[in-house]
């Protein structure tokens, strides 16, 4: 089921590149195809993340101020501490590994819901980060001192943007994990029936509170690029609604927000939907305003799609 | 018994207080709202201070509001129930808080600054003139497209009153010449979209002749996406504010202009016009019941001197 699933947003993302390259043959320039991978790689790695904690039924909604905190934090330690860039980046990731751990054992050990525990994290690391930068923009500048890491975040691999490469590693090895590992069996099976999996002996718990970490850690790495990208993160505003952009994405990729369904190759043919469709509303000139009608109308119609695809298919075997 | 000894000196302590706070009688009380907080009202406020320092028959209060129009409604409440004789206040939402305006206006001395009322019983107004700004920016434009050409422009949100009002002044401006503007694209105040709307205008457009930012991030937003295009120098770029890598933008020669706003004379001005209506002298107030700080235009050479200018006025 689930390989049928991919395929089918497989189909509708390439038609949708046939159509806009048949409207605008730049869709394909390597300039726009080079633009396009960088922002999906961004995207895509926390979407894995977050794809994670949605098959085992759970949410989190605190990513996009995540990134505005981390966002700040990495540049206070760069550019005002002179930290050197490798501990900072560790920092970094190991900071949103807590936070992660954090959340997780809120929702496993107080029993609290992830939807709630999530959104108070959302308010609170904006709070933070609006608090810490003292409501300023914080900046990298010239990069003076971490120039490598600048590289290494905005720079390209034989052509690749290194995002996009990041994104394929760390799919590869999620793949691994989620699809021909035993603990992704036990996180399948916790997010079709946590009562279920309990009582076969999975620690749930333990299932449950992994994916956040594991969420902290690509947020951690996805900030990093994010703050790289604009070069400056302004509290208030940077990663506004990003986490919505991951939950889209792994809706779309054939997730289930109820659990226990959702493939590794459908979260990152989601995110690259979707900013397929943030690109070709530019490149076809289609008014800026419409961005957010374009992009609700195309998961709409892959979601309604999947619902009649799932019907007709248990019809069948009925 | 004891609570009441509690509460009686308590108030007595408040009074006190109280009475330490002003200067003389015949002092006013002034206050200063924002509508956020950010980096262009740390400005204002040593405006505020200066006009404070400069005359002793006021004392002034500057709060900073929380972008929202019920976080300014609770600040202006507050300084009514306070009695403070005058409110400067830059509304959110100018159209839909008329109605606090009004009522603030009948107990109060009350001006607009940085945005206006003007619907509302302000007094007057104190801030930029948004459509001679755009007429700055399209000065720039038409002077680093003598022939003509295609321009993209860029903005968080084009329903902003400042947004329109400088798309008006530019649009007057290039009127008549052969400078076409192709679209403005938004990105509702995100970075990564600004930046991106950038990128795809580069590749969409490669005839794309002059980029222009209305709002202060899309001036870095757009040195960075064509600093990565790898077309500095090809493409012409013009922004407003003064976001520091706009800055180092228009010092580099990345940047052709950006048009800066005033914030400290917004708070100068604004209080010392206040003082003196609340002296009985009314000359200050033009028929027009707006008082325009001019905007400036920045280029490469202005950009040492405004900078000096810009870390005395921060303080940092």
């Amino acid at each position: 089921m689930t390989k049928k699933k991919d395929l089918a947003i497989f189909l509708l993302l390439v038609v949708l590149c046939v159509v806009v390259t048949a409207l605008n043959p730049r869709f394909l320039s390597p300039a726009n195809v080079q633009n396009t991978a960088r922002l999906i790689g961004a995207f895509g790695i926390f979407s894995l993340g977050l794809g994670l904690v949605i098959i085992t039924g759970g949410i989190d909604l605190s990513v996009g101020s995540s990134f505005a905190l981390l966002g700040v934090i990495l540049s206070i330690m760069l550019t005002e501490w002179h930290l050197p860039w490798p501990v900072a980046v560790l920092v970094i990731v190991v900071f949103a590994a807590l936070v992660g751990l954090v959340h997780g054992l809120l929702i496993t050990r107080l029993r609290l819901q992830p939807f709630v525990v999530t959104l108070c994290g959302l308010l609170v690391y904006r709070g933070l980060a609006r608090f810490i930068a003292d409501d300023e923009t914080k900046g990298f500048g010239d990069a003076a001192g971490f120039r490598t890491l600048q590289h290494l975040m905005t720079g390209s691999l034989f052509g690749v943007p290194t995002p996009f490469v990041a994104m394929a590693l760390i799919g590869a090895v999620m793949w691994v994990v989620l699809h021909r590992s035993v603990y992704g069996r036990h996180l399948f099976a916790t997010g079709r029936n946590e009562t279920a999996a309990r009582f076969s002996g999975i620690d749930v718990r333990r299932v449950i509170v992994s994916t956040y970490v594991i969420l902290g850690v690509l947020t951690g790495i996805s900030a990093i690029f994010f703050a790289f990208y604009t070069n400056s993160i302004s509290p208030s505003s940077h990663g506004s609604f990003f986490e919505l952009y991951g939950i889209a994405a792994a809706v779309l990729g054939g997730c289930s927000l109820r659990g226990g369904e959702g493939s590794i190759v459908g979260i990152l043919l989601g995110t690259t939907l979707l900013q397929v469709l943030q690109n070709l509303v530019n490149l076809l000139g289609i008014p800026s305003s419409l961005n957010f009608a374009v992009m609700g109308g195309v998961i709409l119609v892959g979601v309604v799609g999947d619902q009649l695809l799932q019907r007709r298919a248990a019809h069948v075997s009925s | 018994m004891r609570l009441k000894s509690a509460v009686g000196i308590t108030c007595a302590a408040v009074l006190v207080l109280a009475g330490c706070n002003r200067k003389a009688s015949s002092t006013h009380a002034l206050a200063f709202v924002t509508n956020n907080a950010s980096d262009f009202w740390t400005i204002a406020r040593k405006g505020t201070e200066k006009a404070d320092a400069e005359r002793n028959d006021i004392t002034v209060e500057f709060r900073l509001g929380d972008g929202s129009a019920a976080g300014q409604k609770r600040i202006v409440e507050d300084l009514l129930a306070k009695g403070v004789d005058g409110i400067a206040i830059s509304p959110v939402d100018p159209a839909n808080q008329t109605a606090m305006l009004d009522d603030a206006a009948q107990r109060t001395l009350v001006f607009t600054h940085d945005s206006d009322a003007p619907a509302s019983k302000r007094e007057c107004y104190v801030g930029t003139d948004n459509v001679a700004a755009g007429r700055q920016a399209g000065d720039l434009i038409k002077s680093v497209l003598p022939n003509g050409g295609k321009i993209m422009l860029f903005v968080g949100q084009i329903d902003a009153r400042n947004a329109q009002e400088r798309l008006q002044g530019i649009k007057e401006t290039i009127a008549g010449t052969k400078i076409e503007i192709l679209d403005v694209r938004t990105d509702d105040t995100d970075r990564v979209r600004a930046k991106a709307n950038v990128a795809e205008t580069l590749v969409a457009h490669p005839d794309v002749a002059a980029l222009v930012g209305l709002w202060s991030y899309n001036g870095p937003a757009i040195l960075n996406a064509v600093r990565d295009a790898n077309k500095i120098g090809q493409v012409p770029i013009i922004t407003f504010d003064e976001e520091d890598e706009t800055l180092s933008g228009v010092k580099s020669g990345a940047i052709a202009g950006t048009v800066v706003q005033q914030p400290f004379e917004f708070g100068y001005q604004a209080m010392t016009l206040m003082a003196k209506v609340l002296a009985g002298d009314r000359s200050g107030i033009p028929s027009t019941r707006q008082v325009f700080i001019p905007t400036r235009v920045l280029r490469q050479n202005d950009v040492d001197e405004f900078r000096k200018k810009l870390i005395e006025l921060r303080g940092r």
